[in-house]
């Protein structure tokens, strides 16, 4: 709320401030925006395709949808002392809960009294992404959408609390580690209804090495779910007939889920080639554990710079679980945890388009194959459904 | 004679396009630094590492967001064009990481903003670098 009130403020000032610069005199205040207007249409009618776990509802059919990709962004800054920043980001994009309402993304204060160290507090972004660390910035990356197959299940974008950074020179290059810690506040949508996961603690470090035309990264995260998933239907029965260990499988509450990231960039002159591997392991047994990888290259003529890449996200099925040896909810037991099963893979090809330099379009064909029955990040899949859908996405991203 | 003079100012019109002044990066006379490497450069206007080798905060200036000279000092120094500084800069700046380095309007304005700041560096023709601030990187096309 009290970032809520700083930022409008902040607007307010930003708008009157605009006649007070001096020559040479860097603006205190800045108000700048980002937006992607996007279209796109996915051929299956048995499964919605989405760009991430936290959108409700996809786009399926064949009709074309601005629904997944359209997003439009505000941020205020202001610069109160050479070594402090008050920044604050305000974000519309479809929501778990179906609306497009502004959501607070970041609001934080950063402190740097050296090049090589800065501070931040307040609501700040999950340093997930290579080269577009908010991925909904579609202006600054090549493709229309971060890989679905990695950053799916990466739904939270943002958290309260606090990171530091250091950036040092290492040999011809510079080392750069942060280290960060908070706890979320976003929901989810899935096939249980909407998980609140506001207040979970999220931790992690992020080390990256650039040198030339190099960059490459390792991450590590944790976050312990401060709630359940809506599993009561299936819980409750399982404790009355005497499965408790069952019932607990079920739970998310105090459960850790870790993230492992390593990745590399190859960005010289006009190619570029990134890759990334992941692997997420769950305490609970809702979500499988994972691994995924991606693999993008591409190539500038001119203004335009084709693309292509491919990605995977495999979850490997759980063992051990309790037996649940009873007709009926046994089977119901069996079904749900595999229901949280991945085998996904995607190959794309497209284009993007500078027409000016603030502005570019992009087109981008994805084949996705789902195989094994595994619709477990296919919203609302049909049984039957053959695991083939054909994405086809026409942006247009912009800053301001 | 008259064939070699004409072919002479054909050569000469020809080769002002042509042959185009030098880009220097210039730092102020007191920022302790003598020679920059390109990697310095590099890592001061990519927002990548902002301290000079002496200790000092560096403060690079873009002239124009648009200018040809901006253009043609990002793709002598990275082999970028502009679309791709700026979509490098809106990762950065939306990520709430670093600031792109301010853009001033005219040379004169850059010449001085880093004859005032001991952390200053811009980019300028050599011709243009006059004695209130040093050469300390030279960029080769």
């Amino acid at each position: 709320m009290l970032a809520r009130s700083w930022l409008a403020a902040s607007l307010l000032v930003c708008a009157f401030s605009g006649h007070a610069q001096a020559e040479n005199v860097e603006p205190a205040f800045a108000l700048r925006g980002f937006g992607t207007l996007g279209l796109a249409r996915s051929s299956s009618d048995q499964a919605e395709f989405v760009r991430d776990l936290s959108q409700p509802v996809g786009i399926k059919g064949g009709h074309w949808s601005g629904r997944i990709d359209s997003i439009l962004g505000l941020q205020a800054s202001w610069r109160a002392t050479a070594e402090l920043e008050l920044v604050g980001q305000v974000v519309s994009r479809l929501h778990y809960d179906r609306s497009h309402n502004p959501e607070l993304m970041w609001a934080f204060a950063k402190w740097e009294p050296d090049p090589r160290l800065a501070l931040r507090f307040g609501r700040i972004g999950a340093d997930f992404m290579m080269l577009a660390d908010s991925r909904l910035v579609g202006y600054s990356y090549l493709t229309v959408r971060p890989p679905a197959d990695f950053f799916g299940p990466l739904f939270f974008s943002h958290f309260d609390g606090a990171d530091a950074a250091v950036t040092l020179p290492a040999g011809d290059g510079l080392l750069h580690g942060k280290v960060f810690a908070g706890r979320t506040h976003e929901k989810a949508a899935g096939s249980l209804g909407i998980w609140n996961t506001s207040g979970s603690p999220v931790a992690g470090v992020v080390f990256d090495y650039i040198t030339g035309p190099w960059q490459v990264r390792a991450q590590a995260a944790r976050i312990r779910f401060a709630a359940d998933m809506n599993t009561a239907f299936l819980e409750t029965p399982l404790r009355a007939y005497g499965f408790p260990e069952a019932a607990d499988s079920l739970q998310t509450k105090d459960t850790a889920t870790r993230y492992f990231s390593v990745g590399m960039v190859y960005d010289r002159g006009p190619v570029l080639v990134q890759g990334m591997l992941n692997h997420i392991r769950h305490e609970t047994a809702v979500f499988e554990n994972s691994d995924a990888a991606f693999l993008l290259a591409g190539y500038r003529l001119g203004r335009v710079t084709p693309f292509l890449g491919a990605s995977r996200w495999k979850s490997e099925s759980r063992s051990g679980l309790p037996i649940v040896p009873l007709p009926g909810l046994g089977d119901l037991y069996r079904l749900f945890i595999a229901g949280a099963a991945v085998d996904r893979t995607t190959y794309t090809l497209g284009a993007r388009w500078d027409f000016r330099n603030d502005m570019a379009f992009k087109l981008q064909w994805d084949t996705v194959r789902a195989g094994g029955g595994a619709s477990f990040s296919f919203p609302n899949a049909d049984p039957a459904w053959n695991g083939k859908t054909d994405v086809l996405t026409i942006t247009l991203d912009f800053v301001f | 004679m008259r064939v070699l003079f004409v072919l002479i100012l054909a050569g000469l019109v020809l080769a002002v396009p042509v042959a185009r002044a030098e880009l220097v990066v210039v730092a102020n006379p007191r920022s302790g630094i003598e020679r920059l490497s390109e990697d310095d450069v590099i890592n001061v206007f990519l927002g990548r590492y902002r301290r000079l080798p002496s200790g000092i905060a560096a403060e690079p200036v873009d002239i124009g967001d648009d200018s040809a000279l901006r253009a043609r000092f990002y793709r002598i120094l990275v082999n970028k064009s502009l679309p791709e500084i700026n979509a490098y800069w809106a990762r950065l700046v939306f990520s709430g990481k670093t600031r792109p380095p301010r853009v001033v309007d005219s040379i004169e304005a850059a010449l001085q903003f880093v004859a005032s700041q001991p952390g200053g560096l811009a980019y300028v023709e050599r011709a243009q670098a006059d004695r209130r601030v040093k050469i300390v990187f030279e960029l080769t096309e």
